[in-house]
């Protein structure tokens, strides 16, 4: 299992302000899945990524993420942990003052045993991989909003992570071309056989997914998947 | 790889406005510091200048005395005790005052500083004179230093036409006959110089014994601190005997204490570092606060805080040497006129400008880490 969740429980806050978020959540992640997370706002989407991704400590239950236990990891290690993960984010949030191809070629800076030609030729491939082949040299100022969601997903891909986690990455796009991120992002997933846990709104790519976790008030449970694998905990 | 060098340039230079004024601000901090701790070596530097110029290895002076600027006289008989000293080679009084100088195009009057000594071989060093000793033991004949203040009219150009030039000094008539460089120091604005006898004569209500120092040059070879030992009890209580070492560091301590060089231009210099280090610190924060989504989305894929810290400190090292360079050439400049305009020289040494140098990289390097603070603490976890 790539992702092992085993009755998280989360709760921000202490004493008479805590506030509960996650309600025993379990679930697994098996490799090369595509799982799209949704569900209402506030009904602890993010908060159950940042846990994933290592942002968040867990405190309650176990979590296995890419083998490492992360209940009671050190913070070292949570970083160590995020380098081995593709993040996508809702805003793209490039550097604007490097070009699409530097700012891919940034995050080799986390694994500096790849030589520096290496990277550059890798960042360039990536970037043609996602359509953008003849933008390399362009600042995002002079990118349109899919292509600049386009090279974040080059950035989060070019250092072969093992894990995918997106939130919410189609928010700031129109529908043409947040339908093509989804899919661009399925198809690079799907050819390294590299997982996806994606948190989105948007009914419109739900299609893409093998299965769908749906989250409401803190508890999950399977609604539907076009291919379901794996065991899923259902509340 | 893309080095975090390399990040950091493109960041700086992405904003060509922002990079400029930081420069700029750090070039305003090199060049007041570099200024500022350079006339403060300049101004010290001369005042001691006639000090270090003395060739003599013991000096005796007044023990009133607290700077040969102001000296109290001594009786001259007491320099013909230490004549029986068999290392004593050489004995030689010295007079200084400061007299009336006439500039003789405007005919008013400007304080100047004489000197009465021997000029066949003066035991000071005041290079040229003893060239002129023959002509300068006749008497009104005086040098004019060549370097004095503009005050006194154009001796020099006049001098290179004219064979002599005619003034008065103290009310008393005197022939110029040449002009030697030696430097004005910021006690005084003109130096003249001429012989013991010349020199009585143009302080006539001095009384004829007294002098301001006596030199003594010991044979070669000579233990100066025994020599020094030997001499003191036949000067007894109206005379102190100090060696040529002690005269200087004596100036140094009086104009030390007597004007306040250190205080004043220390302080122009820590404002110059102050000013360096508020405008880049500005700078940078801001670069920072109006990057921090993008740098916390950064430490959200792992990068470490020490992997951002290292991005902002280049970005000080740059600035730094950006600033560094047009400021030092600007400062060299600066001592130019300065030279030109006071007339007292100024000039870099590769200590102070190593000096500044690392000033300029501490203010730089401080900056940028108290800027980075706000990435410190933010949490990845906010950009999702």
């Amino acid at each position: 299992m790539i992702i092992s969740a085993r009755n998280l429980n989360f709760a921000f806050g202490e004493g008479d302000l805590r506030k509960q978020i996650l309600f025993d959540v379990s679930f697994d992640v098996a490799p090369g899945e595509v799982v799209l997370l949704t569900g209402p706002s506030g009904s602890g989407k993010t908060t159950l990524l940042t846990l994933i991704g290592g942002l968040r400590r867990t405190t309650e239950g176990e979590m296995t993420v890419l083998s490492r236990p992360m209940h009671h990891a050190r913070k070292e290690d949570l970083v160590a942990n995020r380098r081995d993960i593709g993040f996508i984010f809702q805003q793209h949030n490039l550097l604007e003052f490097l070009s699409a191809q530097k700012n891919v070629e940034l995050m080799f800076q986390l694994h500096p045993e790849v030589p520096a030609g290496e990277a550059r030729a890798r960042s360039a491939e990536m970037l043609t991989k996602v359509g953008l082949g003849n933008r390399l040299d362009y600042h995002p100022s002079r990118l349109s909003g899919g292509q600049k969601q386009r090279v974040a997903i080059a950035r989060a891909l070019v250092t072969r992570p093992q894990l995918i986690l997106a939130d919410e990455p189609t928010a700031a796009l129109d529908s043409h071309s947040g339908r093509d991120v989804v899919e661009l992002l399925q198809s690079l997933a799907r050819d390294r056989g590299c997982p996806i846990l994606m948190v989105t709104h948007d009914n419109r790519v739900l299609d893409i997914a093998d299965r769908v976790l749906s989250m409401e008030d803190g508890r999950l449970e399977e609604s539907r998947g076009t291919e379901a694998r794996g065991e899923t905990e259902t509340q | 790889m893309l080095s975090s060098f390399v990040v950091a340039w493109r960041q700086l230079s992405y904003h060509r406005m922002k990079l400029a004024v930081a420069s700029a601000g750090v070039l305003v901090a090199v060049m007041l510091m570099l200024v500022q701790l350079g006339i403060r070596q300049g101004a010290m530097d001369n005042s001691v200048a006639i000090a270090r110029r003395v060739t003599a290895d013991l000096v005796v002076v007044s023990p009133r005395t607290r700077t040969i600027f102001q000296s109290s006289q001594l009786p001259r008989r007491l320099l013909f005790r230490v004549g029986a000293h068999p290392e004593v080679d050489a004995i030689q009084e010295m007079y200084m005052g400061q007299a009336r100088w006439r500039n003789p195009w405007e005919l008013r009057e400007h304080p100047i500083a004489v000197f009465g000594v021997d000029p066949r071989s003066p035991l000071i060093n005041f290079r040229g004179l003893s060239e002129l000793a023959d002509e300068l033991m006749l008497a009104d004949r005086v040098v004019f230093d060549g370097l004095s203040r503009k005050s006194y009219g154009p001796v020099v150009a006049h001098l290179a036409n004219h064979d002599f030039l005619e003034t008065e000094m103290n009310l008393h008539r005197v022939r110029v006959i040449a002009t030697i460089n030696v430097g004005v120091s910021i006690t005084g604005d003109g130096n003249v110089f001429m012989s013991p006898a010349n020199f009585r004569r143009i302080f006539p209500q001095r009384p004829a014994g007294s002098v301001d120092l006596g030199l003594i040059r010991l044979k070669p070879g000579s233990d100066v601190e025994q020599v020094k030992r030997d001499l003191a009890p036949l000067l007894g209580a109206e005379a102190t005997i100090i060696t040529r070492e002690e005269l200087i560091d004596k100036e140094i301590a009086f104009v030390r204490e007597s004007a306040p060089i250190d205080f004043i231009f220390g302080m122009g210099a820590a404002v110059g570092f102050f000013i360096g280090f508020v405008v880049v610190y500005q700078i940078l924060y801001t670069e920072v606060t109006n990057h921090l989504p993008q740098f916390a989305t950064l430490k959200a894929m792992g990068f470490s805080d020490n992997k951002l810290l290292q991005i902002v400190l280049s970005q000080g090292v740059i600035l730094s040497v950006l600033g560094y360079v047009p400021g030092f050439v600007m400062a060299l400049w600066v001592y130019e006129i300065a030279t030109d305009a006071i007339q007292m020289p100024f000039s870099m040494t590769w200590q102070r400008a190593l000096a500044v140098f690392s000033l300029t990289l501490v203010m730089c390097l401080l900056s940028a880490m108290i800027a980075i603070q706000k990435v410190r603490t933010v949490d990845p976890a906010d950009v999702f």
